[in-house]
């Protein structure tokens, strides 16, 4: 039996994931939450990448090429919400807020 | 000695500060910068003797080039940048103290002051890889051990608000395009089947390529690059987080991930003008986002209160001049013998000189002057003419004033864009360095032509003291002016 799924599916999902994240940065204002979207962008990215590994096959293998570039993503983006999230920490005990729309001091 | 173990020095360098930081019990923290800035002078003088390997083979270089003489030429710029961010970082440290310092009893006083030193070495060592990427993956891993450090860096005055909202900003921006990075590079994967920027480049060359996917792929990676070189669009994050960061961060912000962005931005447009179905369309697409980075960029500067403010507009500006240059980059035209990669590092280069002046001028005026709004260097060439006349030499630099080195770089980019045939893009360029003169040179009527007495607050003139280390860096950054300035050949000979 043929396999339903075909690369087309994935790439679609990948990009409404990217889609969903760029939307939720743009539009939400709490921190927190926009930092869990870019998350979601970073994974968009990484479905995108193991489905054209996938389906990029030589020699009857998958390219892993893409599975490397994958684990060094998941292990920076672990690193960038390390920083993150202890930067947002210091934001909040200083202003008491992670609203974006508060971040204002600076123009003039 | 292969040329490889320069990150390796460095980044041990940076743990060595950190160890020292830790465990061994100093006075005076200054004595980590010490050792940095020694470490790093011994990297540079390194630089000269780096022996290319005879073959490329093997699995590591399919990560960093081989055989790569601009790449050395960046990294170079990478050194010295931080060598004088170390500079700017002890003149610094009494802010950083009262900002971070630990209240507990019986913590160090400068607590918080080792690691401020130790970052900008393990960006530097990020910077150096950067240059030598020559694979998705390493540009990747590079781009983003730069960026996290930044991260801190630039939140580093925790008790500061100005600090904190701008590490926010940075940090979520910094974050977007990263996505937008990663997703380009995963397009950029699928359609080529390879993360090796060669044979990337000799699959979309290939006329059967999808090219519809291979825009696509460009346009995302062309915005996260223009997030990271404050190309407009984009470019709305620079203001603020220049004006909130610490002095010598901003330094290292604008000049070195300003040339970390391009000369990534170089090696990824490389494969796309490969291809004669795309090269014409992004020649386009750089075209235009030159001109409203230009336009954005120097209009922007010219009300400008505030100096580092300023300087962020500058940036911006410079940019601009910048994309002006890889525009023109698809017909492979020459000012001479000068091929458009040589003319961005030329333009980087002198950038490097003059930006540093600057900001070693202003970190060392804010030890003395509490603000650092225009209006706040008034009689600053009665108060210490010594700085008066750098302050001066560089922003005329920044302007393109002949016999400087900026005005070089302007001319080499105006030529380019002029041999190219893009009569917009060159008019729009000459309106901005014109406005440049203005923005740049009006600095020049506080500084000579008012006293710090006319504020009414009674402060007494004093002198302002220059530390040593930073006296010495502005003098051979002045003479390296003047001296590119009168033979630009100085910097040439060294990357070609």
């Amino acid at each position: 039996m043929e396999s339903a799924l075909t690369l087309d599916h994935f790439l679609i999902l990948s990009g409404l994931l990217f889609a969903i994240g760029l939307a939720g940065v743009l539009v939400r204002r709490n921190l927190i939450v926009i930092f869990m979207c870019l998350e979601l962008m970073l994974s968009a990215a990484n479905l995108t990448l193991v489905a054209f590994s996938r389906f990029n096959v030589q020699d009857g293998q998958p390219n892993y090429d893409g599975h490397v570039l994958l684990f060094f993503i998941i292990t920076v983006a672990a690193a960038e919400v390390a920083v993150g999230l202890a930067i947002i920490v210091a934001l909040f005990r200083s202003r008491e807020t992670t609203d974006v729309g508060k971040l204002n001091t600076m123009r003039n | 000695m292969p040329v490889y173990f320069l990150e390796i020095i460095v980044v041990t360098l940076g743990l060595l500060m950190l160890m020292v930081d830790a465990f061994a019990k100093i006075e005076d923290k200054r004595s980590i910068a010490w050792i940095g800035m020694v470490g790093l002078l011994v990297v540079f003088g390194l630089l000269f003797a780096v022996k290319w390997p005879e073959s490329a083979d093997g699995a590591f270089w399919q990560f960093y080039s081989a055989n790569d003489q601009i790449s050395l030429f960046y990294k170079g710029i990478a050194v010295i940048t931080t060598i004088i961010v170390l500079i700017m970082a002890v003149d610094f440290r009494h802010i950083v103290v009262a900002q971070t310092a630990d209240p507990e009893k019986g913590a160090h006083p400068q607590s918080g002051l080792g690691e401020f030193f130790a970052l900008p070495v393990f960006a530097c060592a990020g910077l150096m890889l950067m240059a030598s990427a020559n694979n998705l993956v390493s540009i990747f891993v590079s781009l983003e051990t730069v960026t996290i450090t930044f991260y801190i860096l630039v939140t580093y005055l925790r008790r500061n608000v100005g600090s904190l909202e701008a590490g926010v900003k940075y940090l979520i921006l910094g974050a977007l395009s990263t996505g937008f990075l990663v997703y380009g590079f995963a397009w950029l994967f699928g359609i080529t089947g390879s993360m090796q920027l060669a044979e990337i480049a000799s699959s979309l060359a290939d006329p059967e390529v999808n090219s519809a996917a291979a825009l696509f792929a460009f346009a995302l990676i062309l915005v996260a690059l223009a997030f990271k070189v404050g190309g407009a669009p984009f470019h709305f994050w620079i203001p603020d987080v220049y004006q909130g960061a610490p002095t010598p961060i901003t330094a290292f912000l604008s000049v070195g991930s300003k040339a970390a962005g391009f000369i990534i931005f170089l090696r990824l447009i490389g494969p796309f003008l490969a291809s004669d179905v795309l090269a014409e369309k992004i020649c386009l697409v750089l075209a235009a986002i030159a001109g409203i980075t230009l336009i954005m960029g120097n209009l922007a500067a010219m009300p400008q209160k505030n100096f580092k403010r300023l300087l962020a507009y500058s940036s911006v500006a410079h940019a601009g001049f910048l994309l002006m240059a890889l525009a023109s980059a698809p017909t492979k035209s020459a000012v001479g013998s000068l091929s458009p990669a040589m003319v961005v590092t030329f333009y980087l280069g002198a950038y490097l000189l003059m930006t540093l002046l600057v900001f070693l001028v202003v970190t060392t005026v804010r030890n003395s002057i509490a603000g650092e709004e225009i209006d706040s260097y008034k009689g600053l060439a009665k108060r210490s003419p010594f700085l008066a006349f750098m302050l001066i030499i560089a922003m005329a630099s920044l302007a393109g004033i002949p016999l400087t080195a900026g005005f070089y770089g302007k001319l080499f980019v105006f030529k380019m864009a002029a041999d190219q045939g893009n009569w917009t893009l060159l008019i729009i360029g000459l309106i901005g360095a014109a406005s440049g003169f203005y923005y740049y040179l009006k600095i020049a009527v506080p500084v000579f032509f008012a006293t710090s007495s006319d504020d009414g607050s009674g402060e007494e003139i004093s002198s302002i003291p220059v530390s040593a280390p930073a006296r010495v860096a502005m003098i051979i950054l002045t003479v390296a002016i003047i001296a590119v300035g009168v033979n630009p050949n100085l910097i040439i000979t060294l990357f070609s």
